[in-house]
């Protein structure tokens, strides 16, 4: 057994040097596939009811939408629907579907697999459906012919077209044919029934999936990928290691250092972009010493902004619950930074006024990010004489914790994606009541916020929308229910021989294969 | 003979049976919810409790137990909650990658440990020796994960000899699947670069998984091999005049190696369960990784599967290495 | 040379402290683990900026390279590796010595237990102890941690856990010789009960081979410590333990090693160090068992 070890390692030895010398990059190059490193997993691709930018990824590759998401700012452009049509209350949304949009087993992409999408979603109720709970109904679409769709929403929402680009259509026949007794979920965890571009060639579960192209693709045009790999690469470090072999052509997870550690490099393009992401500290203002309103502020002022984004690296500090670029951002905001003697002014006004308290912050265990930025709180929180006991949780557990205000830790650190690029995906997902108990706003609850956003929510005049909006922030400000923090910037590295590449503020790390080529 | 062999297979069900009720008490004393985690942040109440009917989890705890018991004789090793698939399906997915490196390990340990135990025992107390004992301790001394990633920054970041992480490149097919282990699939199809290829990728894990079972079994080797040298049998024999290379052969190796066997037993175990250290630093998709996801999600049935499975294979490489026990040794199988 | 000849056990005492001289090997490990205690005990006082041990960070002077203010360099939220890695030592050192002690103390009953009342008794909590054993240790610890939250009392019952059957094996096989032997005998005719005998006579007699096991096992329980700590399992910040501040240095390669292998070389040092030391103990106390 050992000879043929030892023999096995010397033949393979020169193998290996004699592998390394052809390249093997030519074969990939012939095949123009697309490596891909990322930390996420891809476990579901019913595109009913996973979530996870990793699963938006593939689903947005391997099925279509209404509509799509692209440019800077972002705006919908046509995807399975050519045009369409919004009434002038704003409540019906006609489509007209795209003549040649076909699924991958031949069929057409009609009216009515577009109705039974909206209705498996809906019926789920899982994955995506939020965004469209409370507006989309069972009976709110209509086939009115095969090519044309009409939407009624329940009550008015502008950014209707916003949210459709997560909304995926599937094959109804197929669907139906593996429904089984759980609506088809079992089947479509790991089966296909769309019409996207791509489609899936490998799966290995925790470490990679290959999509391939499909031949005979009903969308024309796009990039001369013949497939890609999503490679699940838990470090950041081997993720930058690998773009910077080649190895590798996109990493979507990497920190500021990494970024910094390839700047130079040739062969490798930075993109450090701005986007919606926002990530704040919530603190409880329902259960626990940061019920008083002026021990938030002083808390707010004492915290060292600058440490934070010292350790963030590519990010900005945000101004109150919106990134800049959001439609109603309101420029003369007055933030909150770095002040102690308006601190303790606060400190003193609380009920306890010399500190003296031992509050609890929570934050995803593993998240390095979310660890440095912990103990810059505690740090800044000594100058207050307040202790702070950080307890990494697995987000599971803070799920969980943040379904009741008296589970709810005193600071509770969150990211927040906006799925689109308007106003309401952010101040309604996090800061109406009806969210309480939610991961997203697990206890803040204003009234006079909560009618700001539903008035909001269903304006149609945009200054009066903005106007809503620029109210809403400042209630927000006074009332200082989160120590806001940074918006990191996207952060991708790319190889320079990938070509098509259009930085979008929204999900952007969903890499969208089509208009990718490889030169 | 053979009545050993039923007598200890026999009592591997026992061990195996509380072996399972251990493990699933433990993981469902597990504090938190992965359930609210499945039914996504928008779910209510109701939607909590049907996840929660879908996989059982409000029964209770000995109903549970019972529906899992006869479910694993059913090859229902249950549903991990986390990726929705079937347990069995992650652990046959994930399984002989750590086999794949555990084997590896243990070749590298048995192939190198051997020759230099025997070395450290002719050489007694000469400098060979002495050194050999230190690199040993040493050896054993040193954190695997923090040995993997010296390796990784010396022989892949810096000076770029081996691959960083994975088993195979991305952009080539792996070959045809056979037992789930590159190395041996390739070799099985014939395609010597694809193994070549593989053995570069196991190459750094499968060293720094080997070097404390290498000094464990150098250390053995070299002790049996001192005891066996002094005995009366071998000094008479060398008073006799046979010469030195034909009693290590005769007495030396075979009372060696039996020695040596029950370390392979005891380390085969060791080094499945201990993989998760060196599957973590080089991305290796092994069942180590698979548990830790398991762990940090809260996610019971995966951590029962593995620690199941390990224990099974534990118990059986055991057994078998008992019964090689046997048979070198008569004197064991009447106990 | 004097005619008395000494008592026995202070003679074998002394040859024992002879021959723990003559292997420098030993007198390494006792070096070494005579620095880490000094370096436990004095923590905060020894390090050169204990503030950070404390959790004060310095945002301005991040991920810089060793040199002579920072002699291990700083982190990512530029606190001094120095000093995090000399207070993870009084963390790693007083783990290690709480899971030995409790999966000692844990075991050493049992296995008395066990050896002296033999029978059923015997057979139940030997089978457990053997079930204990099929789990790879630390799996279990992974698992049982993870439950119980982080802490590092957790931790330690954690690995305790996983560490006592080896006691349990130990005492259990010294007991059950012990107890045919005629001291044992002698005490029972003059009517000494069961608690009498085993914890004040047949214990006492066999507390070197347990103590030479705690010396040995104590490197491998920093070791797993350490190993715990990297997965993520353990401390809760800002506790510098070597493992965590190990896990945490691993994005920062290979362009700022140095917040890694500082950590990594302390482990390293701390159970090759005790390794060392309890080898030659073993020497020391138990020479039957010397090679």
């Amino acid at each position: 057994m050992l000879t043929t070890t030892r023999r096995g390692v010397m033949a393979g030895g020169a193998a290996l040097l004699a592998g390394m010398a052809t390249g093997r990059d030519a074969q990939a190059q012939s095949r123009r596939i697309l490596v891909m490193a990322s930390n996420q997993d891809i476990p579901n691709f019913d595109p009913h009811v996973a979530n996870g930018y990793s699963a938006s990824m593939a689903l947005r590759n391997t099925y279509d939408s209404l509509v799509g998401v692209a440019g800077n700012p972002p705006k919908p452009v046509p995807q399975l629907a050519q045009s369409w049509t919004i009434s002038d209350d704003g409540r019906e949304y006609t489509f007209k579907l795209d003549l040649a949009a076909k699924f991958h087993d031949g069929s057409p992409v009609n009216a009515e697999a577009v109705k039974y999408s909206f209705n498996r979603l809906l019926r789920l109720n899982r994955g995506n459906a939020w965004m469209i709970a409370g507006v989309v109904d069972q009976n709110s679409v209509e086939a009115i012919d095969a090519t044309t769709v009409r939407i009624r929403l329940v009550t008015p929402f502008v950014p209707f077209l916003s949210v459709l680009p997560w909304v995926w259509i599937v094959n109804p026949a197929q669907v139906e044919a593996n429904k089984g007794s759980d609506d088809g979920q079992a089947w479509l965890r790991s089966n296909l029934a769309g019409s996207g571009a791509f489609r899936l060639r490998r799966a290995e579960a925790g470490n990679l999936y290959e999509f391939e192209r499909v031949a005979d693709a009903w969308r024309k045009g796009g990039g001369n990928l013949t497939g890609a790999i999503w490679k699940i690469t838990r470090e950041t470090a081997t993720q930058r290691l690998m773009v910077q072999r080649g190895e590798a052509q996109i990493a979507v997870d990497l920190t500021s250092e990494d970024m910094d550690s390839l700047k130079g490099r040739s062969g490798v393009n930075l993109v450090i972009e701005p986007e919606y992401r926002t990530f704040s500290m919530k603190m409880n203002t329902r259960h626990g010493p940061l019920q008083d309103a002026n021990l938030r502020r002083a808390i707010a002022y004492a915290f060292n902004y600058q440490g934070m984004l010292d350790v963030a690296g590519y990010a900005e500090l945000m101004k109150g619950p919106f990134p800049e670029s959001i439609d109603g951002f309101d420029k003369e905001l007055p933030v909150y930074r770095t002040d102690l003697a308006r601190a303790k002014e606060f400190l003193a006004k609380s009920s306890t006024p010399n500190g003296g308290i031992k509050i609890t912050v929570a934050h995803v265990s593993g998240l390095e990010q979310q660890r440095r930025w912990a103990l810059v709180l505690l740090d800044s929180l000594r100058a207050l004489n307040i202790e702070l006991d950080i307890k990494p949780m697995i987000w599971p557990d803070m799920v969980s914790a943040a379904r009741s205000p008296e589970t709810t830790p005193d600071i509770f650190m969150v990211y927040q994606t906006a799925n689109y690029g308007d106003p309401d995906n952010l101040a309604f997902a996090g800061y109406h009541s009806s969210r309480n108990g939610g991961w997203q706003n697990p206890v803040y609850s204003n009234p006079e916020v909560d009618g700001l956003l539903t008035q909001a929510r269903a304006e149609s005049d945009p200054e009066k929308r903005r106007a809503l909006y620029v109210r809403f922030q400042r209630v927000l400000m006074e009332d200082s229910p989160d120590i806001f923090g940074v918006l990191e910037k996207r952060k991708l590295a790319m190889r320079s021989n990938v070509q098509g590449f259009a930085f979008t503020p929204v999900a952007s790390n969903a890499i969208d294969l089509f208009p990718l080529s490889l030169g | 003979m053979v009545g050993y062999i039923l007598r200890r297979l026999l009592l591997l069900v026992p061990v195996l049976l509380g072996l399972s009720m251990l493990v699933f008490a433990i993981a469902r004393l597990l504090p938190g919810d992965p359930v609210a985690l499945a039914a996504g942040p928008n779910a209510t109440a109701a939607d909590v409790a049907s996840v929660a009917r879908e996989f059982g989890l409000d029964k209770p705890l000995v109903v549970q137990y019972w529906h899992y018991l006869t479910g694993l004789f059913q090859g229902d090793w249950g549903v991990s909650i986390f990726t929705r698939r079937p347990v069995l399906e992650d652990l046959a997915a994930y399984l002989p990658a750590t086999l794949e490196l555990v084997l590896a390990a243990m070749l590298l340990a048995i192939g190198l440990g051997i020759p230099l135990g025997l070395m450290a025992a002719v050489f007694r107390n000469k400098w060979p020796d002495f050194l050999a004992r230190t690199v040993s301790l040493g050896a054993i001394s040193m954190p695997r994960f923090f040995l993997g990633l010296v390796f990784q920054l010396l022989f892949a970041m810096w000076l770029g000899w081996l691959p960083l992480s994975g088993r195979f490149p991305l952009t080539e097919d792996p070959p045809p699947h056979v037992t789930g282990m590159l190395t041996v699939d390739a070799l099985l199809s014939g395609q010597f670069h694809a193994f070549g290829v593989a053995l570069s990728y196991l190459a750094l894990p499968a060293i720094a998984m080997c070097l404390s079972p290498l000094a464990t079994i150098m250390r053995m080797m070299r002790a049996s091999t001192i005891e066996v040298l002094q005995q009366d049998y071998v000094l008479t024999e060398r008073a006799l005049g046979l010469s030195q290379k034909l009693i290590l052969f005769k007495y030396v190796l075979k009372n060696a190696i039996s020695a040596t066997l029950t370390v392979i037993g005891l380390y085969f175990g060791w080094l499945l369960g201990g993989t998760v250290l060196v599957e973590t630093v080089f991305d290796w998709p092994g069942i180590g990784l698979y548990a830790t996801q398991a762990v940090l999600t809260q996610d019971f049935m995966p951590i029962i599967g593995v620690t199941l499975c390990i224990g099974a294979i534990f118990v059986t490489v055991n057994l078998v290495v008992d019964m090689l026990y046997g048979l070198l040794n008569p004197k064991v199988r009447y106990q | 040379m004097s005619t008395t000849t000494a008592h026995p056990r202070i003679e074998s005492w002394r040859r024992g402290l002879y021959r723990f001289r003559q292997s420098w090997v030993s007198v390494l490990g006792l070096l070494i683990v005579v620095v880490l205690l000094v370096l436990a005990i004095g923590g905060q006082h020894l390090a050169p900026y204990p503030q950070h041990i404390a959790g004060m960070v310095d945002t301005s002077a991040r991920l810089q390279a060793p040199s002579a203010t920072y002699w291990f360099g700083t982190n990512e939220l530029g606190q001094d590796v120095f000093s995090l890695v000399v207070a993870g030592t009084r963390i790693s050192l007083l783990a290690g010595m709480a899971v030995v002690i409790v999966g000692a103390a844990f075991g050493v009953f049992v296995g008395a237990i066990a050896g002296f009342f033999g029978g059923w008794v015997d057979e139940i909590l030997m089978r457990l102890a053997d079930l204990k054993l099929t789990i790879p240790g630390l799996i279990l610890a992974m698992a049982v941690a993870a439950a119980l939250g982080p802490g590092i009392g957790n931790m330690i019952f954690a690995i305790a856990l996983s560490w006592w059957p080896g006691y349990a094996r130990l005492v259990r096989g010294e007991v059950m010789a012990k107890r045919e032997e005629t001291f044992v005998l002698a005490s029972r005719a003059m009517g000494a009960g069961t608690n009498r005998l085993l914890w004040k006579h047949i214990l006492p007699n066999i507390m070197s081979p347990i103590i030479v096991k705690m010396s040995l096992d104590m490197g491998f329980a920093i070791l797993t410590v350490a190993s715990l700590g990297f997965i993520g399992i353990g401390v809760k910040p800002p506790t510098p333990e070597w493992g965590s501040l190990l896990s945490v240095a691993r994005v920062n390669m290979p362009d700022y090693w140095w917040t890694a292998i500082f950590p990594g070389l302390a482990i390293f040092m701390a159970v090759f160090g005790f390794n060392l030391l309890g080898d030659g103990l073993r020497d020391l106390l138990d020479p039957k068992a010397r090679r």
